[in-house]
């Protein structure tokens, strides 16, 4: 009984892995479970250690070329850097989440919190000091050594340098000289010439020698010890923390919700108490109204929320809302067109030109467009009502719904049409003709040939549009997000090309990762979807 | 005279345009009796499906009528139930889905209750209880071949066409579903026409054989009636000299008119031209 049941679950697995069209892992499963080891192993070894060394070969050699190519913004990461400004951006996200609970921290968790943050940054500032010290110290060493490196290469310079200006006077005035004697008539002028060009190629060699060395300085300067970079990035990082601290014991005290609410509140006291002792007409004017703003701005303080910055993680999932916004819109058009095209030859005809011109339109183009467009439609968008519903949702309200998102959408959606639409048309105008009899011979009606026969029959293509809509969708988003400035990952990776840190270029490349890993698995969704409604074979349902 | 169930009445069917028309059928004439069963027996690609098509009104003809008690067949419909050569099972639902479809469609004032028991009623007839919530692509090709059935049963139809339905069957599974057919026909009695290329399944189901010529320009042959006892049983039905003299009657008339009809393509045929090899060998 339990090893059915064991076996039961092995083929539940297995079923599942296949499905989600992650058919690598099934002879991973298998070697668990014991079945033909010997086979299995040799299937892992093949199609799953392979693969995974050579990937790790591919990361090998990035890491030994990247730092080979010295760009305007610096050395091409290397994975490491790639990783660690990965970490960094996360670091950045999790300050940010630390920052908007304190903001939101009240009564005796405020003080516990406050006594540990004092804690931690009176810690965090002795570890900073301490790592100045010894950055400083290796920074003086460096340069030093350094000085060393370079004074002996100064000294040959400066001698050649000497050299080199006596040669050229030397050689002056012998061709003055010349000069006189070619006036004389004792000399030719050919002669003359040919001293000139001595002279000059004399010259030429000279300043080469020169710059030979001076290279050789400057790359000796250019080239400190690696310990000094090391031991900076120590103390930037430490100096982060310090400053991050800091912030957090801001947010805490001064910056804190409730203490700007209570701070409010006692101005209002304040207010009415001269409110209640004053006796001109002009006094208690006055007392009265800074007690209605003392109301009011209590009032708006306790709605206030934390004025987060955009982090990576933010930025993906407005990213995934705005591409899921774009894909719906695309199939809620794509799927009822693509049927009545598939249904009906005049529609067909009639779209096809329609279709062939705008598929290949690049989204660029449509970006723009919907820009202007769906500007027109928000003159006032913080009040508009739908940009007020949408703020008023839960997690969505968060990510800001504004005109930049609604076109970026749109962009999408006007991108990830096509595809849909015409695999719909394609997977309703082939249906089995044989299908198509037996709705003739049950006499069914359009809506039940429709929903019964037609959709049916179509689901596996129209999903196998759907999937590719989703891929284009969310190569245009980014693409648009970069150009149009509206929030999300395109957003960031325009961003940091812009910003020029130390880690942007790693920034962008840790992001183009991102990107890829969820184009991947909203794939994978989709692989998913469309197996599960595909009939040619018995796996459809887990 | 009673008015036969099904009639089929000098009808013409070709495609092509005008000037360049190949007619698939010609002058086709057939009467069947209620509750008779016919088999039709031809050679492929004599116009046998475009027959079926026509008794079942998926396909017009071009000239002349087919009737059912009379009336004029003009689409299809569930009172001529048709089971296809190919299945035609729609995959994404279950047996029971495949089932459920027609019948709720055929019968819908049924409640929900009667529907079901009719349903399984009929899956059960055909000896698929158990695997009603499997797919057809699950099922071997006999079990599809059953389930067809039963979805074409459940319709209760006045007439069955039977188009090819055995020919895409391995030999066993397809003696297994002759024997079926016959015995729910035996049970439930109604007018039959099965089109087959199989001399042995006509003789052995049918109460009367009648034979397509070779097309194009196909048309009934001769009519053969099988006046065998029923039950017919296949084990013993191999020593029958009943049995044996129409098989070879039948078996050799269709090889005649396969004959004739080559002779006659023959005369149409263009002379070739007259070659004599040469002689490379060296001189």
């Amino acid at each position: 009984m339990a090893e059915s049941k064991l076996e039961k679950f092995k083929y539940g697995l297995l079923k599942l892995i296949d499905v989600s069209g992650f058919k690598v892992f099934d002879p991973v499963v298998r070697l668990v479970f014991g079945e033909e080891p010997r086979k299995q192993a040799g299937e892992v070894l093949k199609f799953l250690v392979t693969p995974v060394v050579f990937v790790l070969l591919c990361l090998g050699l990035w890491t030994v070329i990247a730092p080979r190519h010295k760009t305007k913004s610096g050395e091409v990461p290397t994975p490491v850097e790639v990783w660690d400004a990965g970490m960094i951006a996360n670091t950045l996200n999790e300050r940010e989440n630390e920052k908007e609970t304190d903001f939101a921290l009240s009564g005796s968790q405020r003080e516990a919190e406050i006594t540990l943050v004092q804690q931690l940054l009176a810690e965090k500032k002795k570890q900073s000091e301490q790592l100045k010290a010894e950055a400083e110290k290796v920074a003086a060493a460096a340069t030093e050594e350094t000085a060393a490196a370079i004074a002996p290469v100064q000294k040959q310079y400066d001698e050649l340098k000497a050299a080199n200006k006596g040669a050229k006077t030397t050689r002056s005035g012998e061709i003055k000289k010349l000069a006189e004697a070619v006036a004389a008539g004792s000399a030719t002028a050919e002669k003359l010439l040919q001293a000139i060009r001595d002279d000059n190629l004399a010259s030429d060699e000279a300043r080469d020698a020169e710059k030979e060395l001076k290279d050789h300085m400057d790359e000796i300067r250019s080239n400190p010890p690696k310990a000094v970079k090391k031991t900076q990035l120590a103390y930037d990082a430490a100096a982060n923390e310090v400053q991050h601290l800091s912030k957090r014991l801001d947010y805490l005290q001064k910056g804190n919700r409730s203490q700007k609410v209570s701070q409010a509140e006692q101005k209002t006291l304040a207010a009415m108490s001269k409110l209640e002792s004053a006796t001109t007409s002009s006094a208690i004017l006055s007392a009265a109204k800074s007690v209605v703003q003392g109301e009011e701005k209590a009032a708006r303080t306790a709605e206030q929320s934390y004025p987060r910055t955009a982090t990576i993680w933010f930025q993906v999932r407005r990213s995934l809302f705005t591409v899921f916004v774009g894909f719906v819109m695309a199939a809620v058009i794509a799927i009822p067109v693509g049927i009545m095209c598939g249904l009906n030859k005049v529609v067909m005809a009639c779209l096809t030109p329609i279709i062939s011109i705008f598929k290949p339109v690049s989204p660029v183009v449509w970006l723009l467009i919907f820009q202007i467009v769906v500007g027109a439609f928000f003159p006032d968008p913080e009040s508009h009502p739908l940009f007020v519903f949408f703020g008023s949702l839960p997690w969505i309200g968060e990510l800001g719904v504004n005109p930049a998102l609604v076109f970026s959408a749109c962009t999408v959606a006007m991108c990830a049409v096509w595809p849909a639409l015409v695999n719909t048309a394609l997977g309703v105008s082939s249906i089995d003709k044989d299908h198509m009899n037996v709705a003739r011979v049950l006499k069914l009606g359009l809506w039940s040939r429709l929903f019964k026969i037609i959709i049916p029959s179509s689901l596996p293509l129209v999903f196998a549009g759907l999937r590719i809509s989703l891929g284009v969708g969310w190569m245009v988003l980014i693409a648009a997000e970069a150009l149009s400035s509206s929030d999300g990952l395109g957003k960031y990776v325009w961003d940091e090309y812009q910003n020029g840190s130390s880690h942007s270029f790693a920034n962008i490349i840790f992001a183009c990762f991102v990107v890829g890993i969820i184009g991947f698995f909203l794939d994978r969704i989709m692989i998913v979807l469309q197996r599960s409604v595909s009939f040619d074979d018995g796996a459809a349902v887990v | 005279m009673a008015l036969p169930a099904l009639e089929i009445d000098k009808v013409d069917v070709g495609f092509g345009p005008e000037g360049s028309r190949t007619e698939v059928l010609k002058d086709v004439r057939l009467k069947v009796e209620a509750n008779e069963f016919v088999a039709i027996i031809g050679f492929s690609g004599s116009g046998k499906s475009t027959l079926m098509n026509l008794l079942a009104g998926l396909q017009p003809a071009d000239c002349g009528e087919v009737r059912m008690n009379g009336q004029v067949v003009t689409e299809p419909g569930p009172e001529r139930g048709i089971l296809f050569q190919n299945y035609s099972l729609l995959p994404w639902l279950s047996v029971f889905g495949n089932v459920e479809l027609a019948v709720r469609q055929v019968f819908p004032e049924m409640t929900k209750a009667d529907r079901r028991a009719h349903v399984q009623r009929y899956i059960d007839m055909v000896s698929l209880s158990g695997s009603e919530w499997k797919r057809p692509g699950e099922l071997s090709g006999g079990m599809r071949q059953r389930l067809s059935l039963a979805r074409t049963l459940s319709m209760r139809p006045e007439v069955l066409l039977l188009d090819e339905p055995l020919s895409a069957l391995d030999a066993l599974t397809r003696a297994n579903l002759q024997d079926e057919i016959i015995r729910i026909w035996e049970e439930d009695k109604r007018t039959v026409v099965m089109i087959t290329n199989d001399v042995d399944e006509a003789v052995l189901m049918a109460d009367r054989i009648v034979a397509l010529t070779p097309g194009p320009e196909a048309t009934l042959g001769e009519s053969f009636p099988v006046t065998l006892d029923r039950p017919r049983d296949r084990t013993t039905l191999n020593f029958n000299p009943q049995f044996k003299e129409l098989r070879n009657k039948v078996t050799r008339y269709m090889v005649d008119i396969n004959q004739e009809a080559k002779m006659l393509r023959k005369a149409v045929d263009v002379s070739l031209p007259e070659l004599t090899p040469y002689d490379f060998t060296a001189v």
